[in-house]
């Protein structure tokens, strides 16, 4: 079943949209799916106050969004499986805690895109804001599992306390990405200015663009070509293509096990 | 307002009543013989009726819990209560003071003692008290770090000892003393830490065991109703068993002279399941709590209190500073330190104790293993909230007591193995009885804080706190236990209905406790001569400021003790 969500006009006060998850809603017709109730700013609207509805056949539970604007907030909270798709922006939180499916955004996501995230693919078309794929406030783990695929630019602290899982970031960073990373890998195709990978204890960090200065806490390994990028002894592996500085860090934790790899073509100013 | 509970299976353990069908009046907020025909009719057949319960080591309120509640906004996320009518509150281990007042009535619990106050931040830890609704508070004041009390007793100057500890309880409105690592807290201060009962702290040169001594002696020379509450040294290290032993032994030829109320003993282990660690190091690591328990068991000066691990996700917050650095080295996350001038120290880390990992499988056993090897009449349950867990996993550990089954099903399917190899817990077949639960939970605690004369038991004259839980007296279904000592049938506070259905249906706020002892007038103008030169050299406040005021309480409950012959 796919459920058509079409934004009646513009809102001005944040919608939590939580509740509308494609495997929740699965199976219920166009009058029970408009009576779901969702807290708007300090108010319980109707979705059927706000929305559009439709209902249209699908052989998996999917959710698509139109007209969808930065005031829609937690979509795809802790979903585990089907399809979200986004036409337009999408707010804070999006992908938050997801276990399973897949969500696509059309437009740009706001902070805190895939929080916490567990499995999945969050794969957004536009750009993305600060926090994603990090721990909650205050929290220490991040994202374990999944992927998510940012294919315009992302801002500050993207990916921080991750724990496993994969970030890939087809434009450019802002500040501290990857830091306190216990795990995971975070691919970065952009630009990077600077503080990489602060207090990483595990994971790797791969940057394509140029990356203005290492934090000195890093330890230089050599140059390396199409490494094969491995967490746990375990791992499989991921083979990147390229060649690459490679450092260890970041030696401010005792015994750390961080991987940054950074290319060379772009980074003559390095090492 | 009258209140008859009819038909109630009463477990009172301090008057000898062990599950007997018997009738409950109540009047003007006190437990009488009788009551007239108006009296409401509460009806509690097929219940079980327990006085009110109290948990005498927990972290509530004060400084250091509401750093963590600063530092942790991921914990306030993990829980919400939301009910109508009352304030909404957030937090899974440290909880907002009204989420913890409506939680601990919600269980029976009504009253609560803060188990770790400076001096110098009492006026916070009272602040705090006067938004925790529904449950009597009491605070025990920090002495074991103070540099007064150490430099006193390096002297062997024990009047004056007992001068300033009364003082201090006085003007910070403290209920008893409270001893936290003797020595190494201060030690801290230099960046170290004492190790053993006969290490001396830094320049000051005393060894814990003065200081326990000491300040034992003091107690008992005061005539507290409290004993001195003790957190002993190399606290959470392998083969700490035995410091714990010896501090123990140290204070055992000392008599016990309250001046008010009934305890017996002059030692207060706190949380002791993290000072029975046998071993060498965290490989060789083992449970040593039998052979805690033999001691307690062949003592009658000593009571513990059990800090039984809940196997969550917590914070760990104390006044041993070295402590909780090591804990923030070994597991990295974020930590806050503290230390407060002249007084002590304090620090604060999250922590996970994690079913899957064996050092804490084995810590969740040793707590059990204590319970069920030690005399019932001298263990006390707490999870030296949150510490270990938050108090509102107390039914869950009632369960693991009551139910072998349940504790089976724990030790080998959830825990690490090493809980089976390196404990004895599985060996054990006891199962707590209905009346052994309302000991550890209720009297023992009453007794040994010395407020046994009108808290903790049911006989005519008591204050009447009361709580009646849906459960039959040999239920041994642990999701029954569990739903039942979690949310109470009904909470009864100074005789009123609190709690229905494990709903708060009348928010109060309940007394603060504290001890105020007369002492010699010219003894207290020479401490005033010494305490002035302190204040003007080491405080950076004023000793006027330093006073906790009048308005910091709900209600003042004062125990007042005239102790003016010591000189």
């Amino acid at each position: 079943m796919e459920v058509i969500l079409k934004l009646k006009e513009d809102i001005v006060v944040p919608v939590e949209l939580d509740a509308l998850l494609p495997e929740k809603i699965e199976g219920m017709d166009v009058e029970e799916i408009k009576d779901i109730e969702i807290p708007q700013g300090r108010r319980t609207v109707k979705v059927g106050d706000i929305f559009h509805v439709e209902i249209e056949e699908s052989d998996i539970p999917r959710m698509t969004i139109k007209n969808s604007s930065m005031k829609l907030k937690r979509v795809g909270e802790g979903m585990t499986t089907g399809e979200i798709v986004i036409e337009g922006d999408v707010g804070m939180h999006v992908g938050a805690e997801m276990r399973g499916g897949r969500i696509l955004v059309h437009g740009n996501v706001d902070n805190w895109a895939g929080r916490g995230m567990k499995g999945g693919e969050l794969i957004v078309k536009g750009n993305g804001r600060d926090y994603i794929g990090s721990a909650y406030r205050g929290g220490y783990k991040g994202m374990s599992g999944g992927l998510i695929v940012i294919e315009g630019n992302a801002g500050h602290e993207i990916g921080e306390h991750i724990v496993g899982g994969m970030i890939h970031i087809k434009g450019n960073v802002g500040y501290f990405a990857g830091i306190h990373a216990k795990g995971g890998i975070i691919r970065i195709d952009g630009d990077v200015p600077g503080r990489l990978g602060a207090e990483m204890i595990k994971g790797a960090i791969v940057v394509n663009g140029r990356l203005s200065q290492v934090l000195p806490s890093f330890k230089y390994e050599g140059i390396v070509e199409n490494p094969v990028i491995k967490i746990k002894k375990k791992d499989e592996g991921v083979r990147i293509e390229g060649t690459y500085h490679m450092y260890t860090g970041d030696y401010v934790n005792r015994k750390p096990k961080g991987q940054l790899y950074v290319s060379v073509n772009k980074n003559p100013h390095l090492a | 307002m009258e209140y008859i509970i009819k038909n109630g299976i009463v477990f009172d353990p301090l008057n000898r009543i062990d599950g007997e069908q018997m009738d409950i009046c109540i009047r003007d907020g006190v437990i009488v013989e009788s009551v007239s025909e108006d009296a409401k009719v509460i009806d509690a057949s097929g219940c079980v009726v327990m006085p009110g319960g109290i948990d005498s080591h927990t972290h509530i309120s004060g400084p250091k819990v509401n750093t963590g509640r600063l530092m942790r906004p991921e914990d306030s996320y993990k829980e919400l209560y939301l009910k109508r009518g009352l304030k909404p509150g957030t937090g899974f281990s440290i909880p907002t003071t009204y989420k913890t007042g409506y939680q601990y009535c919600e269980m029976g619990y009504t009253l609560g003692i803060e188990a770790a106050m400076p001096p110098l931040k009492a006026k916070h830890v009272h602040d705090e008290f006067v938004d925790t609704p529904q449950i009597d508070k009491g605070a025990l004041t920090l002495f074991g770090n103070n540099w007064v009390v150490m430099t006193y007793l390096k002297e062997k100057d024990y009047e004056l000892c007992a001068a300033y500890v009364a003082w201090v309880l006085k003007v910070t409105r403290g209920f008893a003393i409270k001893i936290v690592n003797p020595g190494g807290t201060e030690a801290w201060g230099w960046g170290k830490n004492v190790h053993g009962l006969d290490d001396p702290t830094p320049y000051f040169n005393i060894t814990g065991r003065e200081i326990v001594r000491g300040l034992c002696k003091v107690n008992e020379m005061l005539g507290l109703p409290h004993s001195i509450h003790v957190h002993p040294n190399d606290l959470g290290h392998p083969g700490n068993w035995k410091t714990t032993i010896e501090t123990m032994e140290c204070v055992k030829d000392i008599e016990p002279k309250p001046k008010y109320g009934e305890r017996e003993t002059v030692y207060y282990n706190a949380h002791v399941q993290f000072h029975s660690y046998g071993g060498t190091s965290w490989k060789d690591f083992e449970s040593k709590g039998a052979e805690i328990a033999k001691y307690v068991n062949k003592s009658d000066h000593v009571v513990v209190d059990v800090g039984q691990i809940t196997l969550d996700e917590t914070t760990t917050m104390t006044a041993d500073g070295p402590m909780e650095y090591a804990l923030h080295m070994s597991t990295g996350n974020k930590w806050a330190n503290c230390d407060v001038e002249v007084e002590t120290g304090s620090g604060v880390v999250p922590f996970y104790y994690s079913p899957k990992g064996p050092v804490y499988s084995v810590q969740w056993a040793i707590g059990l293993e204590i319970f069920l090897n030690t005399d019932p009449s001298k263990v006390i349950l707490s999870t030296d909230h949150p510490n270990a867990g938050p108090f509102t996993r107390f039914p869950r550990i009632i369960a693991w007591l009551m139910s072998k089954k349940y504790r089976d099903y724990w030790l080998n399917e959830v825990v690490h193995r090493w809980a089976r190899t390196r404990s004895s817990v599985g060996d054990s077949d006891k199962e707590y009885s209905m009346y052994e639960i309302a000991q550890i939970t209720r009297a023992n605690q009453a007794k040994v804080l010395g407020l046994s004369l009108e808290r903790g038991h049911l006989g005519v004259g008591a204050i009447a706190d009361i709580a009646i839980y849906d459960i039959g007296p040999e239920e041994k279904d642990p999701r029954v236990i569990e739903r039942a000592f979690r949310y109470a049938k009904y909470t009864f506070k100074r005789g009123e209905i609190v709690v229905k259905d494990g709903n708060i249906v009348r928010e109060t706020f309940g007394d603060t406790i504290y001890v105020d002892v007369k002492i010699d007038e010219t003894l207290e103008k020479e401490l005033m001569k010494d305490l002035n030169e302190v204040f003007r050299k080491n405080y950076t406040v004023q000793m006027e400021n330093y006073k906790v005021p009048e308005y910091l309480a709900n209600n003042w409950r004062v125990i007042k003790i005239d102790n003016s012959q010591i000189s």
